[in-house]
């Protein structure tokens, strides 16, 4: 990415301040958002999330699997990005694993909640089959098509909507004869079950530029930043996660305040997705 | 169609298919021969003709390999393709960001197939006296452009290597700062004599670069520029922290109603550059005061409503322009 100038940075930091940022939004207005779902036929579910001029594509794989030995009642998923060298020429090459890697970790703190399993976006013992023996894996994979900041809010988009659109097989387990023996199961390949996504959150990145936050923050915008907190946070407006980017460090009283304003702007962003999602769900239906 | 990021309603769509037929049919009256697409026959008058770039001799044919606008130049046929990059032409005025500050010049990203260059000795010190440039100034290039700034200027030649050689000799070319650079396709631009504009009721500058690259910026008096210049020229090291100092905790703030003009131009151009419509002042300023006329916020000029409306403006613009003449 080109460089700015210290006049063009200047120009961004007191349009910050003086809340009316460079293409006219204000600290908390987000870009139009454009959801298309159903964009790979392979797959279970995917969407495609168009945040002003970030592209993203999430799509969303479930295949069978055994479930871990600490969790025997529950399924397992796993979130990777790619970084697309069309989107910036620094992700060609080995260039775009470091920050693909920073995105999936982001994301999985942000979507599949902590460790002992509060705040998890998708309720992983909704994929068990069959205690101990048979689950769902899901496999979210996001490719990263061009990139104008806040990807990682646009991820959590592109996953939301993939995951909403998704059908997952139903299953029957056969009764296995012994407890040690692979279960035999019959996948349907007529009945699809639904994810039930409305716990899924939305992700808010707060980005620190100056001495306010802004929200939706343009690459422009995001080479500025001292630092950027992102905050997931669902319907009900409880934080589901919660991550820190850049090197400077916040205030906890700042952080407080952060949050606060996330739930509020998450709020918007649901309505808004949730009826994208819904509009492109529509559109699909209408041309088979 | 393939650029615009939006989703459209179906009325919104139908409206605007209907707008962009109309530009269409107004068009085509004029000049349907004159653009081509890959494989399209060039009607050629004679066999002397010389097939420039873009043709291909098929048989007896010549063909287009490109798609664009089929240019004669006495016996010369030449395709000059749409959505390529910018090619100069010597006095363009253009807009570039310097990429690398090099022994006598600076290199500037002008979105052509080469940098350009600017040497030292092709532009105006900031005193303003004319002579020789010295190993001193050669020494404190970096207090008058360092790498990634944007500035202003006018093409001067070719080299013989095929490289570009830019000059900035007036004051009203150089350093720009306190705005935002605008990256449009470059055939949106049209070569005008003017492409420098102050507009007087917005206090707002706006350069349109040949180059597709667009200044929009609050307005700087040239001359009080040139005084702080003086001031701060004589010691080169002073410059170089009070410049420093100055940018880095500027007092005065671009006022907010400027600062709205400057967006509202910026989203303007943003709106015409998405509908491939070409840019120029007089279309810039219809659409802000449509804009304003409608009370829309600065931000929902990039919605997909707007963009309809401007698309069936410049169709009314257009058909009433033609129907005139």
């Amino acid at each position: 990415m080109v460089g700015l100038s210290v006049g063009e940075k200047n120009f961004i930091k007191h349009g910050i301040a003086q809340d009316l940022r460079n293409d006219g939004r204000k600290r908390l207005t987000y870009r139009p958002i454009y959801v298309e779902t159903g964009v790979i036929p392979q797959a279970n579910g995917s969407a495609r999330v168009k945040l002003g001029a970030t592209d993203v594509i999430a799509s969303v794989k479930a295949e069978l699997g055994r479930p871990s030995a600490s969790h025997p009642d529950q399924g397992k998923v796993s979130i990777y990005v790619e970084c697309s060298p069309t989107a910036e020429p620094s992700f060609e090459g080995r260039g775009g694993e470091e920050f693909s890697a920073e995105l999936s970790t982001a994301l999985e703190l942000c979507l599949l909640g902590g460790k002992s399993g509060a705040g998890a976006g998708i309720d992983p013992s909704s994929l068990s089959i069959k205690e101990g023996k048979v689950c769902w894996d899901l496999y979210v994979d996001c490719l990263v098509i061009s990139s104008d900041g806040n990807l990682l809010d646009a991820l959590g988009a592109a996953i939301k909507a993939a995951l909403s659109n998704t059908g997952i097989p139903r299953v029957q387990v056969r009764e296995a004869a012994s407890s040690d023996e692979q279960a035999d199961v019959d996948v349907s390949d007529e009945e699809f079950l639904q994810f039930d996504t409305n716990g899924v959150p939305v992700i808010v990145t707060l980005t620190k530029a100056g001495r306010h936050y802004i929200v939706d923050a343009t690459s422009e915008e995001e080479s500025l930043m001292s630092s950027a907190v992102s905050i997931s946070v669902n319907r009900q407006g409880i934080i589901c996660g919660l991550t820190k980017r850049g090197g400077a460090g916040l205030d906890p009283s700042v952080i407080l305040d952060m949050i606060s304003v996330a739930k509020h702007v998450s709020e918007q962003l649901i309505n808004k997705l949730d009826s994208e999602i819904e509009a492109a769900e529509r559109a699909n239906e209408e041309e088979p | 169609m393939r650029g615009i990021q939006l989703s459209f309603s179906n009325t919104q769509k139908l409206r605007l298919e209907k707008a962009l037929a109309q530009l269409e049919s107004i068009s085509s009256k004029v000049n349907s021969n004159a653009t081509v697409i890959v494989a399209d026959t060039i009607p050629v008058d004679e066999d002397a003709a010389l097939k420039g770039h873009g043709t291909l001799e098929m048989g007896k044919n010549v063909i287009a390999t490109v798609c664009g606008v089929v240019e004669r130049v006495n016996k010369l046929v030449y395709v000059r393709s749409l959505r390529a990059r910018y090619k100069p032409e010597i006095g363009d005025i253009i807009v570039g960001r310097v990429i690398e500050v090099a022994p006598k010049r600076w290199r500037l990203e002008i979105n052509f197939s080469q940098d350009a260059v600017l040497m030292l000795s092709s532009m105006n010190l900031p005193d303003g006296i004319q002579r020789r440039r010295t190993a001193v100034d050669e020494l404190n290039m970096r207090s008058i452009f360092v790498e990634s700034d944007v500035i202003c200027a006018e093409v001067r030649g070719f080299q013989h290597d095929g490289s570009l050689h830019l000059q900035a000799r007036s004051q009203k070319y150089g350093k720009l700062e306190r705005g935002k650079l605008l990256k449009i396709p470059p055939y949106l631009v049209k070569r005008r004599k003017q492409h420098f504009h102050h507009l007087d009721q917005y206090g707002v500058d706006l350069i349109f670069g040949c180059n597709g690259f667009i200044w929009v910026g609050e307005h700087v008096d040239v001359k009080d520029a040139m005084v702080e210049d003086q001031v701060n020229k004589p010691d080169p090291q002073n410059t170089n922290s009070a410049s420093l100092l100055g940018s880095s905790e500027e007092p005065t703030y671009t006022p907010l109603e400027t600062r709205q003009y400057i967006c509202r131009i910026a989203n303007a151009i943003t709106v015409f550059s998405a509908l491939s419509f070409m840019v120029n002042l007089e279309a810039v300023i219809e659409t802000v005061t449509l804009s304003l006329s409608l009370n829309l916020g600065v931000h929902e000029m990039l919605e997909a409503e707007f963009h309809v409306q401007v698309a069936e403006q410049e169709a009314e613009r257009r058909c009433t322009s033609s129907r005139r003449k």
